[in-house]
């Protein structure tokens, strides 16, 4: 586990920086099994900062999300950095936002948690749903520890943790300034849960899979929000001319966005599984990009959010991409 | 099934495919006529929603003509269609939407005949895949 006195100590050697606006680390949340994002501009703000197994939102969107009043006369911009508590899966998005010029290297100041898998916040909440204290755990010898109601449960980790940490392959930070703690061993699950099962289906009984799922969709476009690397200022779905969805909620605008959604984050989704916790309607949206992050890598060998350098997947391309469907 | 006429979206890249439709009508080549064209710039310029809406709203299949690799007149604007489309196949194909109703095809404006074949074989294959009924939009109101 990340020893919190550690991370408050660097995240407070950090804000001592000159150049150092503000960093955004996790706190407490409101009730339950939340955490919600804190931002630190005080050293007596890094005192609330923690890392606990139910730190599972992506912090990459924070920096982007910045609201820039415009500047009174004779003012100067603050080009001041902004911190971030980076888990594995967090600094591949800032990686990946940089590889894009969503921001700059020199803007942002990672510190690296090397991440031992968060919770799956929906199956925590389906167990106890009563639950509103604000609830610590602990994690002990690949058990969750933690205190509802007066009684003490252990769970074992595998049973808690999210199917995408299961999966993750990069729980170490690829970027970062400074780290805390050792390196986690890597030990990722091969197959994500309900691909294969999908995959082994006929056509038909995958649509028939995803009609339902769709159909449920409410679009409140809660999984855009969340996403790390849905920053456009300007959404493709929000836009009325070119009005390339309707807004209507019906079966087929919802498979359009769906569509949309999955395909703008092919080659760039980084599998930190934030869209599918903040759906209030649980669609398993992690399976669309999970699916075509494995399609991707096997046809172009490229899996995103490694490399600042890298070019990005949609917008380059190689003489010998397969083209068999092609007459 | 037997009368059903797919409805069939094409776009046409302007410098190749485009060319060589225009090739086959002056060479008089008789091919079916399910295919709507809309003339794009370059297949570059199709964006994988155009599939989409063009699906949503009622098209049976797509088909999208480029140049031959190599022969953009936008050095590589085919190139990058060609990514886009694989990719969008593949994520119609996990979704249950049959990946052969999007099709694509290399069209150089010499190539009137093989215009005129890919559009009879595209439409035959459309054909027999039945009408589009699973994102189409209906009109409930």
């Amino acid at each position: 586990m990340v020893d919190q006195k550690k991370l408050v100590e660097v995240a407070k050697e950090t804000l001592a920086r000159k150049d150092v606006k503000y960093i955004i680390g996790y706190k407490k949340g409101s009730y339950g099994f939340q955490t919600s994002a804190a931002f630190a501009y005080t050293p007596k703000d890094v005192e609330e900062f923690i890392f606990t197994p139910l730190c599972n939102k992506n912090l990459a969107k924070y920096p982007l999300k910045e609201e820039k009043l415009p500047l009174k006369r004779g003012e100067e911009e603050d080009k001041r950095k902004i911190g971030i508590v980076v888990k594995g899966c967090d600094s591949r998005a800032i990686v990946q936002i940089i590889q894009e010029n969503g921001m700059k290297r020199e803007e942002v100041v990672l510190i690296g948690i090397p991440c031992p898998g968060v919770i799956d916040q929906k199956e925590i909440e389906k167990r106890f749903p009563n639950q509103s204290e604000i609830t610590e755990i602990d994690e002990i010898n690949d058990e969750y520890v933690f205190t509802v109601e007066g009684k003490e449960h252990k769970i074992p980790k595998q049973e808690l943790l999210a199917e995408v940490c299961k999966t993750c392959g990069y729980p170490n930070p690829v970027l970062y300034d400074v780290m805390i703690g050792e390196e986690v061993e890597v030990n990722p699950k091969a197959e994500y849960e309900g691909i294969k099962k999908l995959e082994e289906a006929t056509l038909e009984n995958r649509w028939e899979y995803w009609e339902k799922q769709f159909q449920r969709c409410i679009r409140c476009y809660a999984c855009r929000e969340a996403c790390p690397l849905c920053y456009c200022s300007t959404c493709m779905a929000d836009l009325l001319e070119p009005q390339w969805i309707r807004r209507s909620v019906n079966l087929s605008e919802n498979t359009a966005w769906n569509i949309m959604r999955a395909y703008h984050l092919a080659g760039r989704c980084v599998g930190c599984g934030a869209c599918e916790n903040a759906c209030p309607m649980d669609i398993p949206l992690m399976e669309l990009n999970k699916k075509l992050g494995e399609e991707v890598k096997e046809m172009f060998e490229y899996t995103p959010g490694l490399d600042i350098d890298a070019k990005p997947l949609l917008g380059s391309f190689n003489p010998d991409d397969p083209e068999e469907f092609i007459k | 099934m037997e009368d059903f006429e797919p409805n069939i979206i094409g776009f046409l890249c302007n410098w190749c495919s485009y060319a060589g439709a225009d090739l086959a009508g002056t060479s008089r080549i008789q091919y079916s006529h399910n295919v709507k064209v809309i003339r794009v710039m370059c297949s570059g310029r199709v964006n994988p929603m155009f599939v989409i809406n063009a699906l949503q709203q009622g098209a049976d299949g797509v088909l999208i003509g480029g140049c031959h690799p190599g022969d953009c007149h936008y050095q590589h604007g085919n190139y990058l269609a060609r990514r886009r489309i694989s990719v969008m196949k593949k994520l119609l194909e996990f979704m249950g939407i049959n990946p052969e109703r999007v099709k694509m095809a290399w069209v150089s404006a010499a190539e009137g005949r093989k215009f005129a074949d890919v559009v009879d074989e595209v439409t035959e294959e459309i054909r027999k895949l039945g009408p589009n009924t699973k994102i189409r939009r209906k009109n409930e109101w």
